[in-house]
């Protein structure tokens, strides 16, 4: 009878660890008696992205300062994940939840459930289909319409120019498509040589780059990345082809290690999107529809372009 | 409620892969059987186009298809089955995203919509679909002849082929469930998600493998209960989900699970010295 054996056994293992967990996390719970405190549910699509980790660094320390508690999950960029993430918040009865969508159609129920559960659901950063309580975000298209306007005019509106997307199918690499689409067609002299997914992903980015500069080598004038983890990948390839002089790289988010890039004069310039603002946004949104006070349904926050002359305001930040 | 709903996928996969891994097996191409079976279930299942039995069965059949052809090359060639089924991740993830053309397929119709989210009796229809898929498996296993044989491959496979038990058909046959029972898992996910997503189900294989072998199946085949995979999975379930409740960091999680997953292992190995 080894199965039940070993049951018994990984239901002990999986006790005692629950047990460690709950204790560590004892702290927090002592704050149930104090009473009333809101509680928010977050979930967010990628915790191993240091943009998404900026914004939720900083809801984390507006919801102390506001004294709320709040409960942030990763759905590591499952939407099913996410969708059951939300379905916990609802069953735990939070007074409301903050999502940070994992795609434009598949996290839509999530935000269906929460409006039948009557819990304000405000997604941050990124969009559904399905429409919550509030929007707290950028306009993706803006940020694409901004660097696809530098790249133009740094090549005097003539060259050859490389896309690299997001995640196929995401909200904001639809967005950033749009914008990036629609400067290229008013700008006849730019042509586009090729546009692949990176998946917002470093390595794969890098490799992606390596490939292309196999394939066209020194036709490549810029290229457009749809975020800064990719437009780094997309340098470190260009450097160690010695291309990097010849190619103009513009990526969106401002990350530190893109504007330390930028810095140094690696990446030529990055677009910033407030991670913090739309983080604490977010959050007080969050409070003001838990408590049916009146709130703006969409926020948006604007970008801006960071260069060499001006990375120093936003290395401060 | 929820942690039934919320299992119920990798439930599934992990009943398939046990059949697999008791034969002597692996199957790492759970995930991307999800979602290509997914995706044609969704190319499918557009409002006002088919009716309901459509999709459904287009999504089965292409996880049986699928699962065929795992079974096929694990017997045609002399291939170990983690190489072969490694090569049909890699392909069925192509194929997923050839047939989307890399969008999510979205506007599903409500009754599609339903096995995902829809409650019979209040009971949520993901949960039915476990409990059924639960009892047909454990028969399968435990009052056929062909469950029988599965145990006899895995526990020994010269002296299996010695006693005239086709292993070869007893393989195909595994496949091809675990086939199905993917693509039962896709049809799921992609109905509770509203879409159908090339990218759905990356990763799962190794979820439903953990649940297989914290429930007791031994990966050198032989042994397993399909009783122990739904603890496995409903472990796994519990244990994600009172983490999250517990507001710990999703970065701890995964130390977690890996930690339960060893642990239920070499437990498991201790307790067979044992009794040994």
């Amino acid at each position: 009878m080894g199965m039940k054996f070993n049951a018994v056994y990984a239901v002990f293992i999986a006790g005692v660890i629950l047990l460690g967990c709950n204790q560590s996390g004892g702290s927090e719970s002592g704050g149930e008696n104090a009473g009333k405190k809101l509680v928010i549910g977050a979930t967010m699509l990628s915790m191993q992205n240091e943009f998404i980790v900026n914004v939720s660094d900083e809801m984390e320390s507006r919801a102390k300062a506001l004294d709320v508690e709040l409960i942030t999950v990763d759905a590591e960029r499952s939407a099913l994940k996410q969708v059951e993430q939300v379905e916990s918040f609802i069953a735990q009865g939070v007074d409301a939840i903050i999502m940070n969508p994992c795609e434009v159609e598949a996290s839509s129920p999530a935000v269906k459930l929460a409006m039948n559960a009557k819990i304000p659901i405000i997604n941050v950063n990124s969009e559904t289909s399905a429409k919550p309580t509030a929007f707290v975000g950028s306009d993706d298209t803006e940020s694409a319409r901004i660097a696809m306007k530098y790249i133009a005019e740094k090549l005097g509106g003539k060259g050859n120019v490389l896309i690299m997307h997001g995640f196929m199918g995401q909200a904001a690499q639809l967005k950033r498509d749009a914008g990036a689409k629609e400067v290229l067609k008013a700008n006849p002299g730019l042509k586009l040589l090729a546009e692949q997914s990176g998946e917002w992903d470093r390595a794969k980015a890098m490799s992606l780059t390596e490939n292309w500069i196999q394939s066209y080598g020194n036709q490549i004038n810029a290229i457009f990345a749809h975020n800064d983890e990719m437009g780094m990948g997309a340098v470190k390839a260009l450097e160690a082809a010695g291309l990097k002089n010849k190619v103009i790289v513009i990526s969106v988010d401002a990350i530190p290690d893109a504007l330390q890039a930028v810095k140094k004069g690696t990446l030529d310039a990055t677009i910033y999107q407030n991670a913090a603002q739309q983080g604490g946004t977010a959050i007080e949104t969050a409070i003001k529809a838990a408590k049916k006070e009146a709130f703006k349904k969409e926020v948006l926050i604007p970008f801006q372009l960071v260069t060499k002359e001006n990375v120093g305001e936003f290395l401060k930040q | 409620m929820i942690i039934g709903t919320q299992v119920s996928i990798n439930a599934l996969l992990a009943f398939g892969v046990t059949f697999v891994i008791i034969t002597g097996g692996i199957d790492l191409s759970l995930g991307s059987m999800v979602a290509v079976t997914g995706v044609v279930a969704a190319t499918f299942a557009h409002p006002d186009t088919y009716p309901l039995a459509v999709p459904l069965l287009a999504g089965l059949g292409a996880g049986l298809l699928f699962g065929a052809f795992n079974g096929f090359v694990v017997t045609k060639s002399k291939v170990p089955p983690f190489i072969v089924t490694l090569g049909t991740m890699t392909i069925g993830r192509g194929l997923a995203l050839i047939l989307s053309k890399g969008r999510p397929v979205s506007n599903l119709s409500d009754p599609f919509n339903f096995i995902g989210g829809g409650n019979v009796f209040g009971i949520p229809f993901p949960i039915i679909i476990l409990i059924i898929a639960f009892l047909v498996c454990s028969v399968i296993l435990n009052k056929t002849i062909l469950g029988r044989y599965m145990y006899a491959v895995g526990g020994n496979e010269p002296a299996a082929r010695a006693s005239g038990i086709g292993v070869n058909r007893v393989k195909m046959w595994v496949y091809t469930i675990c086939g199905i029972l993917s693509a039962l898992g896709g049809i799921l996910l992609t109905s509770r998600i509203t879409t159908g997503q090339p990218n759905a189900g990356a990763g799962f294989e190794l979820d439903a493998i953990a649940a297989a072998i914290i429930g007791g199946t031994s990966t050198s085949g032989g042994t397993g209960t399909m009783t122990g995979t739904l603890i496995g999975a409903l472990l796994i379930g519990v244990i994600s989900n009172s983490l999250d409740l517990l507001n710990v960091t999703s970065y701890y999680q995964q130390v977690v699970m890996g930690v339960i997953i060893i642990g239920a292992v070499v437990l498991d190995s201790a307790g067979k010295k044992e009794r040994g």
